[in-house]
């Protein structure tokens, strides 16, 4: 307690919102900094499973078709509807493939023919 | 320091100010607790610490 004579110097209406101001912006610079450096937030914030972006930006080897001048990476989850496009030039897009319905396949199978 | 009643420039006494900063203290004490509850909480649910 012997920073208390500390308020017989600094004026209490001055020194504690200062104290608490300090407090917020550090407590608010870690948090930007959580979230800037992160995916799992975001993850969390847009209703996904935490650390699903972290996993799918990793591509393995085995589930990996090519394209001209593009690499996919088919995520290996359950669904399986989910995939990273990797360019040539480094560029990457996370795509989620529609589920692929009767309609839809029947008229893709007519265009094949 | 001999004049307990002494009237500082901020127009506190000494005893006021221990008052004062004995509430700061506390407070500080609280948001401590509040925010290693909160450590604790995403450390268990997110993938923070792996």
């Amino acid at each position: 307690m012997n920073n208390a004579r500390m308020w017989l110097v600094v004026n209490p209406t001055v020194g504690i919102p200062v104290f608490l101001g300090a407090v917020a912006v550090g407590s608010f610079s870690v948090h930007v900094g959580i979230v800037t450096n992160t995916t799992w937030v975001e993850d969390f914030l847009s209703g996904r499973e935490m650390g699903s972006t972290a996993a799918l930006s990793v591509p393995s080897e085995t589930a990996v078709a090519s394209v001209d001048g593009a690499k996919i990476v088919f995520d290996e989850g359950e669904a399986g509807d989910r995939a990273v496009v990797i360019l040539d030039d480094g560029r990457t897009a996370q795509v989620v493939f529609d589920e692929p319905d009767e309609v839809k396949t029947a008229s893709l199978s007519g265009a094949l023919d | 320091m001999s004049d307990p009643e002494k009237v500082f420039p901020t127009g506190l006494t000494l005893s006021e100010a221990e008052e004062l900063h004995s509430q700061l203290i506390d407070g500080t004490r609280v948001f401590g607790a509040i925010s290693l509850l909160a450590h604790v909480l995403v450390a268990l649910t997110t993938p923070w610490l792996g």
